[in-house]
């Protein structure tokens, strides 16, 4: 091995993806812009807040304390509304799915039932609403529950069945907390192996491995640099994601040792599969259809975009039989639930796969051109 | 001097089969130290197998080959510093400079001292240092190649087929290149198809055809041996003339329907072609008399055209 001809390599291949403003945006934008939609999309089930608009039509002391009582359930952002105008025309311009509107003499009933103990005494409030929204019944069955909860504080009698909600984990995570080490698995892995299989046909496409073959540089020297790019690729695509996940969502992930010994695992893993697919594909084209058979099916099957959970039983099966998802567990374990003892499992089981992959793709790689 | 002194490629013997396919068929030859050969022949001759073989891209199925003084299905580590090879259809990194390049391959050879500039004035790549490789006209590709197989400053460069895809302006810029080598006493084993380029370039001409060479000298002494007669050229006014040489006793070598090429075995034929078209009143807009070119001696030799040559001319 000549480490000075393994720089050079490595030299060549920095400047040549520098200067392929394509391969920059997939290996730094792409995995950020999935972040960011999917980090979006899921936003609010970790901290769901809809919008209510509410117009008091009492405008009474004990009509603002049940609007201030749905304000402080925390579920919804209250607007209130102009008690003078229309509410069904001010819905329909404003393109509103919900108004609660709550009568006239709301006090009176209020007081009738409180005070004098009238047990008929009771108020009608309005859902004026969207029936073609979707979010709309989520908002309306919310409001059903918070107004129960209203009603059986009134009657005075304590509930017979109590609910209570405990977290079997030690703290709550969000969704977006366990989507990153997903993302980061997937996206090194899409470099590793199309980076492989792209370059090394292209290469031998080109003809330029030929020539190579007449220069001192060996099989050894060329998958080495490779090994060091890839890596340099991955950390730097790893540490973009990071950054944004930190500016964008504030998330609270544990960032120690575990995370670059599981980047070179999947790199090692993916370049390997990658150097044994270039063997048997001839063709740039055919080499990036090869590599989307295996990636694609890895990326959703895995777990880097969905829970497992969410699979039938089968799909599970599969997926464990799959080296992306001990990359994905791997960096679960370690970022998010900060489990060692699962991680150092995770590691060693896509260690072993590595080890295996990269060597009979170090037998693979043919460097002479002919034989 | 020794033989193993005198010749920088010893060819014995040499067989490569792919398959049921004999692609080059128990050839030999030598290639003296500091001479240009050339092995010339038509597309699917053997060209290509043989120099990669003799470069150590491919391994042959028999036979030795001995490069300098190394057997290079053995000494391959050894040969590689003191070799340049230009591969057939070279290529490069897309977006890489011409320097960037040369320093490239300079650092694969562990070469600190290489005159990068003084190559890059060699192919006349001055003004093109900064350019990246796919912006590159066909014809400075070529010239980068070439410069590229010298970083190392090699005893013996390996050219395959340089100028096979380049115009004709393209492809005098690189024998210029060629030339300078020549002059710079570097072994050169060059393949080509173009019969111009090899006796422009070449001290030495083996003519290859279906794996076997068939002929193998000087430019001038495989015309000499092999075409020793002229070729008059004549182009006449109207059909007449035509008719009147093609009556004589002349093997005729090319007709288009306006010029006449005869082969003649004297000047004396020409005088007579020439009084006996005087004679019967026919006029001649324009002759030409000249000595045979390897075109002819590969026509000679094979009963086949070699190839359509570089300027554009047909050879027949």
């Amino acid at each position: 091995m000549n480490l000075r001809v393994v720089g050079a390599n490595l030299i060549v291949s920095i400047k040549s993806f520098y200067r392929e403003k394509t391969a920059m945006f997939f290996t730094i934008a792409f995995p950020i812009i999935l972040i960011l939609v999917f980090g979006a999309l899921f936003m609010n089930q970790d901290n769901m807040s809809f919008d209510l608009c509410v117009q008091d039509l009492d405008h009474t002391g004990s009509s603002a304390q049940i609007v201030k009582t749905l304000e402080l359930d925390g579920k919804f952002k209250v607007i209130k509304i102009d008690p003078a105008i229309n509410a069904a025309q001010y819905t329909r311009n404003n393109k509103l799915n919900l108004v609660l509107m709550i009568p006239k003499g709301y006090e009176g009933s209020f007081l009738q039932r409180m005070a004098l103990n009238d047990p008929n005494a009771s108020v009608v409030l309005t859902y004026l609403y969207d029936p073609s929204s979707i979010s709309v019944f989520m908002k309306i069955q919310i409001l059903n529950s918070v107004f129960a909860g209203i009603n059986r504080n009134m009657s005075g009698n304590p509930p017979f069945i109590r609910l209570t909600e405990t977290s079997a984990l030690t703290k709550k995570y969000r969704f977006i907390e366990l989507f990153i080490p997903g993302i980061i698995a997937m996206s090194v892995m899409t470099l590793s192996l199309f980076g492989t299989v792209n370059v090394n046909t292209e290469l031998r496409q080109k003809g330029i491995i030929r020539k190579l073959s007449t220069t001192p540089i060996t099989r050894t020297d060329w998958i080495l640099s490779n090994i060091l790019y890839q890596f340099i690729l991955a950390v730097i695509s790893t540490i973009a994601m990071l950054l944004v996940s930190y500016a964008v969502f504030r998330v609270r992930l544990h960032i120690n040792a575990w995370l670059p010994l599981f980047i070179v695992l999947d790199v090692f893993a993916f370049v390997g599969i990658g150097m044994i697919l270039t063997r048997f594909v001839k063709e740039a084209q055919s080499a990036a259809a090869a590599a989307n058979a295996i990636s694609f099916p890895m990326m959703f099957l895995s777990g880097s975009f969905f829970p497992l959970e969410m699979m039938p039983g089968f799909m599970r099966t599969i997926a464990r039989m799959l080296p992306l998802y001990y990359v994905n567990e791997g960096l679960r374990a370690s970022m998010v639930f900060d489990d060692h003892m699962a991680a150092l499992r995770y590691s060693a089981i896509i260690g072993v796969f590595a080890a295996v992959v990269f060597i009979l793709g170090i037998l693979a790689t043919k460097w002479e051109e002919g034989r | 001097m020794t033989k193993e002194a005198e010749h920088a490629i010893e060819v014995q013997k040499l067989t490569k089969r792919y398959g049921d396919l004999l692609a080059v068929n128990d050839i030999s030859f030598n290639v003296r130290k500091g001479e240009v050969f050339a092995l010339l022949g038509p597309n699917g001759a053997g060209k290509t197998t043989t120099v990669e073989i003799i470069d150590t891209i491919r391994t042959p199925t028999s036979g030795k080959v001995s490069l300098l003084g190394m057997d290079v299905t053995k000494k391959k580590h050894d040969i590689f510093p003191r070799i340049g090879v230009l591969p057939q259809g070279f290529s490069s990194f897309d977006r890489i400079t011409v320097r960037e390049t040369l320093q490239y391959y300079s650092r694969l050879f562990s070469c600190m001292n290489t005159d990068i500039d003084g190559l890059i004035g060699l192919v006349n790549l001055k003004d093109k240092t900064k350019e990246q490789y796919k912006n590159l006209s066909g014809g400075l590709k070529q010239r980068l190649g070439i410069a590229i197989a010298l970083v190392n400053d090699p005893e013996v460069v390996f050219l395959d087929e340089p100028t096979t895809g380049l115009d004709p302006r393209a492809r005098r810029e690189v024998w210029k290149v060629l030339l300078g080598l020549k002059k710079k006493g570097k072994t050169v084993f060059l393949t080509t198809h173009y019969m111009e380029e090899a006796e422009l370039l070449a001290d030495t001409v083996a003519i290859i055809s279906k794996g076997k060479i068939i002929a193998m000298g000087s430019p001038e002494a495989l015309i000499e041996s092999n075409a020793n007669y002229l070729v008059l050229t004549l182009r006449p006014v109207d059909e007449k003339a035509l008719e009147i040489v093609r009556k004589m006793d002349f093997e005729p070598v090319y007709d288009n329907h306006k010029d006449i090429k005869v082969r003649v075995e004297h000047t004396d034929d020409v005088r007579k072609i020439l009084t006996t078209i005087k004679n019967a009143g026919a006029s001649l807009l324009s002759l030409d008399v000249r000595r045979p070119n390897l075109e002819e001696v590969f026509l000679k030799l094979t009963g086949e055209a070699l190839s359509k040559d570089p300027a554009g001319e047909v050879a027949e």
